[in-house]
């Protein structure tokens, strides 16, 4: 019993390391037999996510499922399994078991009435609510739409206060409330990201129309195009860190000072980065021509024009990957060995955004390979800078 | 945020703290539920709101608190009264529930959920026949009320009708194809059907539609147990358990399926953690009896058991026929048909209760008890199909005593039969592993240097076949103040298990793993003996371990009790055993049984020393009692006691299938006693190579005996005088 739980407390430490390899090691002689704890197994198929090799963490999470029906942490993990292979279906089936882990229950939202079942409910009012993070809800906007075509109802979406100047001059509902606000009465409601189950979303429907889904505002984009014409050669927006309070963040973000190498002529750099990293762009690295614009962004209004007018977004996995995924805008992502579900895997393009390109690291941990890697797209980029566009609109 | 405005009126307060609610802003409605309370305290409507928070985030006793309250309201309307009914009963509280439920219906004749909720309240205290009725109003009053059919569906099953329980399931799962709920209790039933499979594939479907369910894991666990797969129940039980700790239910059945495998510590550790967490459970206090049971904790069980037959609820009926069966066991046969009797008198349909009687007492021609059990087998009558089974077995019995052999097979075979189809056994397999284990344990294994185990005298292992006479034997043996009595104990063959399996462990002995291996079992066995010399484990299937008892246990005395093989197997095929004995249910598969046990019996004869492996046959006992019993007490190296010749004064707790034979004086009529029904025995018979012509005569002894079986008038009296 103490056995067990030294060993995974030592499996746990070594997999935040990324030495998933040696985890592998560790474990697999324990677990030859076919069979032993549960805990074990659980850390076996993370050993293999670590190592980046997911497909083969599936079977072992799927017979965990099967064994322990009941045991919803494990369903969510391989929701994530699941969803990074493209398994679609069955994946969103158990993503809505996100609200069942030890850190979410207190959050699960108790809506009183059922939720959608994705039929035909004309004549009736359905309430769309978005759910925590940003980046998802830029994400999964473009279905509020497809939700009031399929269901035929009064759809009234209630989003965030920071998004939602954005999100009202999208087509596709019939009212806008504002989180924590009293909503109209509402006969069935649905989470934004439980639209892909209760819809089937499949691979095939991505990106889906319209594309983009997001506009700036045509005011800001002026003012900004004006503070940005001072600056020559290619504009590019950076940022480098996550919401530290994401579990994921040590693994997604890096600092300022890894993009150091991909400072070189021709190209200013201006970093929109928020939160307690921001005031690094003050400083930029050596042979890094880099413009802070932490201090003058007030809201996603702003973020959207300066995405807007500038010619690409370079950045690790963050909300305004997806603002600029959403308004159709070239953006590059760097992404770690073990990355979030919505990346995919063993591709460089996403299904879900035609104008992103995805970097993904090799090896767990050395970003420098990545950055060696985008610092020399970019310099292409200088000699052609077209090919940005692609299918993008700009 | 939005701050709810001071200048609302209560009315309107409250309108928007339901709306709130509705969307689940449960924050914001809790504030304006607060602003009421602060102007109005005690305002129903916002304590009634508060309770239903507490309630959705799993705060019970809160949740209760402020329904109580808002219940205080003079003008509180009946579906608050309804709403505190349903979350008593969640929370155990039978009594509150069934009163307040019966205020929300006495408020509003019209109130669907309030006599929905009565009606489940009257489900669980026991009160069957008028939860029929409420439920039955519910469905008329609103047919497509899928949770209603389900509920109605319960009490059926509750009732025993199991028929039209099924009926109720199925328009359930009409209404709402996934309804977890529904899907699981279907699975109850199935299982009760005698259809563990699928009632297994239900059980699966509704975990697939909520995995939250425990219930559904809690059946499939007790599909597994019905069919002795207990590591199997185990895995559904710690499925639910990861998730949910301290789910009762789930401790609970975990704790039965532990005391099944012999782990009685820690199935006293989880029905203790079950009791605990919800003393007034009928069922915990229960299944708590059944491990103390089997722990020897006499008295404590007992104590458990009557708690138990005082709550309301599912566990009554269960805790009365176990507190019978316990003073069965101690040898209060009175006392036990008693209480068999009080349990008819409340249950009349229980197939437990007549199932002991029919084991407890000799039924005489024209006996009443007969046509009242043969009654439940008809339509209409009993419908679980494992107490159909039992049924056939105690009506057997009931009329082999009377002297009607034709009748008497015409259920023993029905009984056999239905047993035999709930689970699989393969005959050929265990001959090829009776010949397994006789290669593994060949006379040159055996002649090795003895372990060296310390104090391995302590051990007498009585085995033979099961129903040839060890409880006989160990009851002499206990009867000697030197020697107590451990009864069938499980340790031998749980050390096996966790050694390799068998006989596969017979590869890895070496003078370290066997003298390992027989401290481990002295280790487990020491606590039971006290201050006597010697203790006995008189597990019959041990005699599979001979061998093995040797290496490890070098002083350790093997005692085979042998008796006429179709007397043996005769006995075998009467009875309906309470642990796997898989072979006993075909007269084929029994004989070959039989005499793959000869065969590997003559292997342990032939390669074992004759100081510690003795034999003894049933009928020499039973006819000189003195000579035989003398020269078992001299094996086991102790002095003559004349206590061993009166064994069946001895006051001591038996617990196998011969309970209440030993507990008489000796009984010859048990000996040649299958000439009575040769003609009933044929494949058994055929298959043991045995021509009923061919046999010579039983004893005059026996022969008188059975004549005065038939004249019905059978005086019983010891048969060694002394």
């Amino acid at each position: 019993m103490t056995d067990t739980k030294a060993l995974e407390g030592q499996a746990q430490a070594l997999l935040a390391a990324g030495r998933g390899a040696e985890v592998e090691a560790m474990l697999r002689p324990l677990l030859a037999g076919g069979s032993g704890p549960v805990a074990l197994w659980a850390l076996l198929a993370q050993s293999y996510r670590v190592q980046g090799r997911v497909a083969e963490a599936r079977p072992i999470q799927e017979m965990l499922v099967d064994a322990l029906p009941g045991h919803l942490p494990t369903r969510f993990d391989l929701s994530e399994t699941l969803l990074l292979l493209g398994d679609f279906e069955r994946g969103w089936r158990e993503y809505s078991y996100r609200y069942s882990l030890a850190h979410t229950t207190r959050i699960e939202r108790k809506v009183q009435l059922p939720r959608w079942d994705g039929r035909p409910m004309p004549g009736q009012t359905l309430l769309i609510h978005d759910e925590q993070g940003y980046g998802d809800t830029f994400q999964f906007l473009r279905m509020v739409a497809w939700a009031k075509q399929r269901s035929q109802a009064q759809v009234v979406l209630e989003i965030n206060h920071e998004m939602a100047s954005i999100a009202r001059r999208m087509p596709g509902f019939d009212a806008v409330t504002l989180r924590g606000e009293l909503p109209p009465p509402f006969h069935a409601h649905c989470e934004m990201m439980s639209l892909p189950m209760v819809m089937g979303l499949k691979l095939g429907d991505l990106p889906g129309d319209p594309m983009p889904y997001i506009t700036a505002l045509p005011d800001r984009r002026a003012a900004w195009r004006a503070r940005l014409a001072q600056y020559s050669g290619l504009k590019v927006a950076c940022l480098w860190a996550g919401r530290p309070t994401h579990l994921n963040d040590a693994n997604r973000s890096m600092s300022l000072a890894a993009l150091a190498p991909l400072g070189q002529a021709g190209i200013t750099f201006f970093s929109i980065q928020k939160g307690p990293t921001e005031g690094d762009a003050l400083r930029p690295p050596p042979g890094m021509n880099l413009v802070s614009l932490s201090s003058e962004i007030r809201d996603f209004e702003d973020t959207a024009a300066i995405l807007s007018e500038v010619d690409l977004l370079i950045s690790i996995d963050s909300s305004p990957v997806h603002l600029a995924g959403a308004l159709g805008r070239p953006a590059w992502v760097m992404l770690p060995l073990l990355p979030d579900w919505r990346w995919l895997q063993g591709r460089d393009d996403s299904p879900w955004y035609p104008s992103v390109r995805l970097f993904r690291q090799t090896e767990w941990g050395r970003w420098d390979q990545v950055i060696a890697r985008v610092a020399a797209a970019l310099a292409d980029l200088k000699v052609a800078p077209r090919a940005l566009c692609g299918k993008a609109t700009g | 945020m939005n701050t709810p405005t001071q200048n609302l009126t209560v009315e309107q307060a409250l309108a928007q703290a339901n709306a709130h609610w509705n969307a689940g802003q449960a924050d914001q409605a809790e504030r304006l539920c607060q602003q009421v309370l602060a102007m109005w305290p005690g305002q129903s409507d916002a304590l009634h709101l508060m309770g239903l928070m507490a309630h959705a985030y799993g705060n019970l006793d809160l949740a209760i608190d402020h329904i109580r309250g808002a219940c205080q309201a003079p003008r509180a309307p009946a579906i608050y009264l309804s709403n505190l009914a349903e979350m008593c009963r969640q929370a155990g509280q039978l009594a509150e529930a069934e009163q307040a439920g019966r205020r929300a219906v006495a408020m509003d004749s019209t109130l669907v959920a309030g006599w929905n909720n009565l009606g489940i309240v009257l489900q669980e205290a026991g009160k069957l026949e008028e939860s029929l009725t409420c439920l039955e109003r519910v469905v008329a009053l609103q047919p497509d009320y899928a949770e209603a059919h389900n509920n109605l569906g319960n009490t059926l099953k509750r009732l025993g009708r199991l028929d039209q329980a099924r009926t109720q399931y199925e328009r359930a799962l009409a209404l709402v194809p996934s309804y977890a709920e529904a899907l699981s209790n279907l699975s109850h039933l199935l299982n009760d059907l005698g259809l563990p499979d699928e009632a297994l594939a239900h059980a699966r479907r509704a975990i697939d539609a909520n995995p939250r369910l425990s219930d559904a894991c809690i059946n499939a666990a007790a599909v597994e147990v019905a069919r002795d797969r207990y590591e199997d129940a185990l895995r559904w039980i710690d499925s639910l358990l990861i998730s949910v700790p301290m789910h009762v239910g789930g401790l609970g059945v975990r704790a039965t399926i532990l005391r099944r495998l012999g782990r009685l510590d820690e199935a006293a550790a989880d029905a203790r953690r079950a009791v605990a967490a919800a003393p007034e459970n009928g069922e915990t206090q229960n299944i708590l009896g059944e491990v103390l049971q089997a722990q020897n904790r006499t008295d404590e069980a007992l104590a458990a058991f009557d708690r138990a037959a005082q709550l309301p609820g599912f566990g009554r009926e269960k805790a009365l026929i176990n507190r019978g069966v316990l003073l069965m066991e101690q040898g209060d046969r009175a006392g036990a048909k008693t209480a068999f009797e009080q349990v008819l008198a409340q249950f009349p349909r229980s197939a437990a209760a007549w199932f002991n009687i029919a084991d407890l007492q000799r039924f005489e021609p024209g006996d009443p008890a007969i046509p009242a059990m043969e009654a439940l087998l008809a339509p209409g009558g009993v419908q679980v199909q494992s107490d159909r089974t039992a049924l056939q077995f105690a009506i057997g019995k009931a009329w082999m005593d009377v002297g009607d052999a034709e009748r008497a097979f015409t259920y023993l075979d029905a009984g056999n039969r239905e047993k035999r189809a709930t689970f699989a056994y393969d005959a050929g397999a265990i001959d090829q592993w009776m010949s397994d284990i006789i290669a593994a344990f060949p006379a040159e294994l055996l002649a090795r240097p003895r372990a060296a185990t310390a104090g391995s005298d302590l051990a007498v292992f009585v085995l033979g076949m099961p129903r040839s006479g060890t409880t006989l034997i160990e009851q002499i043996l206990a009867s000697h103040p030197a020697i107590a009595g451990a009864g069938e104990l499980s340790t031998l063959q749980r050390l096996v298990q966790q050694g390799g399996g068998y006989p596969a462990i017979a590869r890895q002995l070496t003078a370290e793993t066997e003298a390992a291996l027989g401290q481990q079992y002295l280790d487990a066995i020491r606590p039971m003996a006290g201050n006597h010399r010697r203790l006995v484990d008189k597990m019959p299937s041990n005699f599979l371990f001979a061998g093995l008892i040797h290496r490890i246990l070098p002083e350790a005395r093997i005692v085979h009790v042998r008796r006429d093989p179709v007397d043996t197997c005769l006995s075998c095929y009467t009875k309906l055993f309470s642990r796997e004995q898989l072979f006993s249910y075909d007269q084929v598969e029994l004989a070959r049984f039989y005499r793959s046990y000869e065969r590997l019996m003559a292997h342990w004869r032939a390669v074992l020393p004759a100081d510690r492996f003795l034999e003894l046959r049933y009928e020499d006992v039973v006819a000189d009692i003195e000579p035989e019993a003398r020269r078992l007490i001299a094996f086991c190296g102790l002095d003559w006691n004349p206590a061993c010749v009166d064994f069946h004064a001895t006051a001591r707790t038996i617990r196998t299938a011969s309970v209440n034979q030993v507990r008489r004086p000796l009984y010859s009529s048990s000996i040649g006693r299958w000439r009575d029904y040769a003609e009933h025995l044929g494949p058994l018979l055929e298959t043991l190579g045995i021509d009923p012509a061919e046999v010579p005569d039983a004893p005059a002894a026996a022969r008188a005996k059975r004549a005065g079986k038939a004249s019905a008038k059978r005086a019983e009296k010891p048969v060694a005088a002394h």
